[in-house]
C-alpha cells in the first residue's frame, strides 16, 4: 500500500521546445521547476506546484562526438564511444546508482539538482573542462560548470541545453568513487582526474576534481599542483589525494563521517588515475 | 490530468496529477499488484518495471513521463494461461524466493537485463542486480537462477 501524500503530487506540463520550457519557467517562478527523468525530484521533500517536462523537446537529445544534450541518461553515457579525453565521464555514468536509475536519470538533473553532493556526472565534467549551455529568458550563454552550478543552486528560470567537453589528443581522464557496498550506492568519495600525459606519462594540464566530500563537487588545484610534472601512477595519484584530504572540509552523514571520506582519498585518486591510464597506448597495446 | 499508458499491451487512462508514481498507478489505480512499493525512494528495486526496454523504478517515475513507451508489469511478463518466464521458472527452481517481496522486481530486472545480454557470466549478473535489495536469500540462488534462465532461454526454438 503507498501513502497517498507523502510524495510529490505535482502536476506536470510538457514542453515543446527549450524556449516554451523557458517561458513557461519564467511565468511559474518558484512554483515551478524543470523536469528531466524526475530520479531526484520525485524524491523531494518540498517539490513545486508545476514540473515543466522536457521529455519531448528534440533538441535536448542531441549527441555529438564531445556535446551530450541535457537529456542523455547515465545508460547511454556509460554506453557512448568517447575518445579518452572524455573517459572519465564515461566511467562515472557507467558507475554511478544501478541500472534502474541510470536508464532514467540524466545528465542535465545530475548537474542541476540542488543539494546532490555525490553526483557523479559534476567532478567529472569538472575535470574535463566541460562548458554548459544555459538558455533563459534574455537568451542563451556558455558558461563553465562551475559557474552554473552556483546558477544552478538558485532560483530562477535557468535551464541547461546541453554540456560540451574539449578532447584534445594526448588527454585521459579517469573516475573513481568508493561505496559502503559493491555498487549501487552513493559513493562516499569520487575522484575524477583529467591530464595530458606524454610518451613516459608525465602530467600536464592537470584538472582534478573531488565529489561527495564536500556539499559541492569541486576542483582541488593542492591536488592538481602536486600531480603537474610528475609521472601519473598508484604512488603519485595516493600522494594527491593526500593533499586533497589537507584542504577538503569533509561533510558527515549517515553513509559515513567526515574523517572517513577524507582517509579514503588516496585509495579513490589511484582508482582514478588507474582508469585514466587504462586508455593509454602502454595499456591498450 | 488524463494521462493515456499502455500496460501489458492493454491501453489505459488514469486521471491523477502527472509527478504521481507510477508505482501507485499500476497498483492503486490499476490493481496491479504485482509490482510492489519497498522503500519509495528509488533504492530497492522492489517497483522495477519495464518502460519500453528499459529497466525503470516505477516508485520515482512520474506517470506523466510514461505516456510515450509501453509499460509491462511483472503480470505482463508472460500470458496468463502461458508458460512462465524462463526466469519466473528458474527463480522457482534455483530457490531465488524466500519471502517474495524483491521478487517481481528481481524478475522484471532479470528478464530485461536477459533481454540486453543473452550470455552474461556471474558478475555481469551481479551488476545487473546492484538496484534490486533482498533482505532473504543472500543473492547466490537469485545469481543461480539467472544464469540458469540465460541458458533455458538459449534453447527455446
Amino acid at each position: 500500500m503507498t501513502a497517498p501524500g507523502l510524495l510529490a503530487r505535482s502536476e506536470i506540463q510538457a514542453a515543446t521546445s527549450v524556449d516554451d520550457a523557458v517561458a513557461r519557467l519564467a511565468e511559474l517562478g518558484t512554483e515551478g521547476a524543470p523536469l528531466a527523468g524526475g530520479t531526484w525530484l520525485m524524491r523531494s521533500a518540498r517539490p513545486p506546484r508545476t514540473f515543466i517536462s522536457l521529455q519531448r523537446v528534440a533538441e535536448l537529445r542531441e549527441v555529438s562526438v564531445n556535446g551530450w544534450g541535457a537529456l542523455v541518461t547515465h545508460a547511454e553515457l556509460a554506453a557512448a564511444a568517447l575518445p579518452p579525453a572524455l573517459h572519465a565521464v564515461r566511467t562515472a555514468a557507467r558507475t554511478s546508482a544501478f541500472p534502474q536509475v541510470r536508464n532514467v536519470a540524466t545528465l542535465g538533473g545530475n548537474l542541476s539538482a540542488r543539494g546532490f553532493a555525490e553526483a557523479d556526472l559534476v567532478p567529472a565534467l569538472l575535470a574535463l573542462d566541460a562548458t554548459v549551455e544555459v538558455a533563459t529568458p534574455a537568451g542563451r550563454q556558455r558558461t563553465d560548470v562551475e559557474a552554473y552550478l552556483r546558477v544552478a543552486q538558485s532560483s530562477g528560470p535557468a535551464l541547461l541545453v546541453s554540456a560540451t567537453a574539449p578532447a584534445p589528443m594526448g588527454r585521459f581522464s579517469g573516475y573513481g568513487r568508493l561505496t559502503v557496498r559493491g555498487g549501487g550506492e552513493y559513493a562516499i568519495a569520487s575522484v575524477a582526474i583529467a591530464a595530458d600525459l606524454d610518451g613516459a606519462r608525465v602530467a600536464s594540464t592537470v584538472r582534478v576534481a573531488v565529489g561527495s566530500v564536500e556539499a559541492r563537487a569541486r576542483r582541488c588545484p593542492e591536488a592538481e599542483a602536486l600531480l603537474t610534472g610528475t609521472v601519473l601512477d598508484e604512488t603519485s595519484a595516493r600522494a594527491a589525494g593526500r593533499a586533497a584530504a589537507e584542504v577538503l572540509t569533509a561533510r558527515d552523514d549517515l553513509l559515513a563521517p567526515g574523517w572517513y571520506r577524507l582517509e579514503v582519498l588516496p585509495v579513490v585518486f589511484a582508482r582514478a588515475a588507474a582508469d585514466c591510464l587504462a586508455a593509454t597506448p602502454e595499456e591498450t597495446s | 490530468m488524463n494521462y493515456r499508458l499502455t500496460v501489458n499491451g492493454r491501453e489505459t487512462e488514469v486521471d491523477v496529477p502527472g509527478a504521481t508514481p507510477l508505482a501507485e498507478v499500476l497498483r492503486d489505480h490499476l490493481h496491479l499488484r504485482g509490482t510492489k512499493v519497498g522503500c519509495g525512494t528509488g533504492r530497492c528495486g522492489s517497483c522495477t518495471v519495464r518502460l519500453g526496454d528499459r529497466a525503470v523504478a516505477s516508485c520515482i517515475l512520474p506517470v506523466g513521463l510514461a505516456e510515450d513507451e509501453p509499460v509491462t508489469t511483472v503480470e505482463g511478463l508472460a500470458a496468463p494461461d502461458g508458460p512462465r518466464h524462463p526466469v519466473q521458472d528458474a527463480m522457482v527452481a534455483r530457490h531465488g524466493v524466500q519471502c517474495g517481496a524483491c521478487t517481481p522486481g528481481m524478475v522484471m530486472t532479470l528478464a530485461t537485463f536477459l533481454d540486453a545480454v543473452p550470455d552474461p557470466d556471474d558478475e555481469q549478473v551481479r551488476e545487473a542486480l546492484t538496484g534490486n535489495l533482498c533482505r532473504c536469500t543472500g543473492y547466490h540462488t537469485i545469481v543461480d537462477a539467472a544464469l540458469s534462465a540465460a541458458t533455458a532461454r538459449k534453447d527455446m526454438p
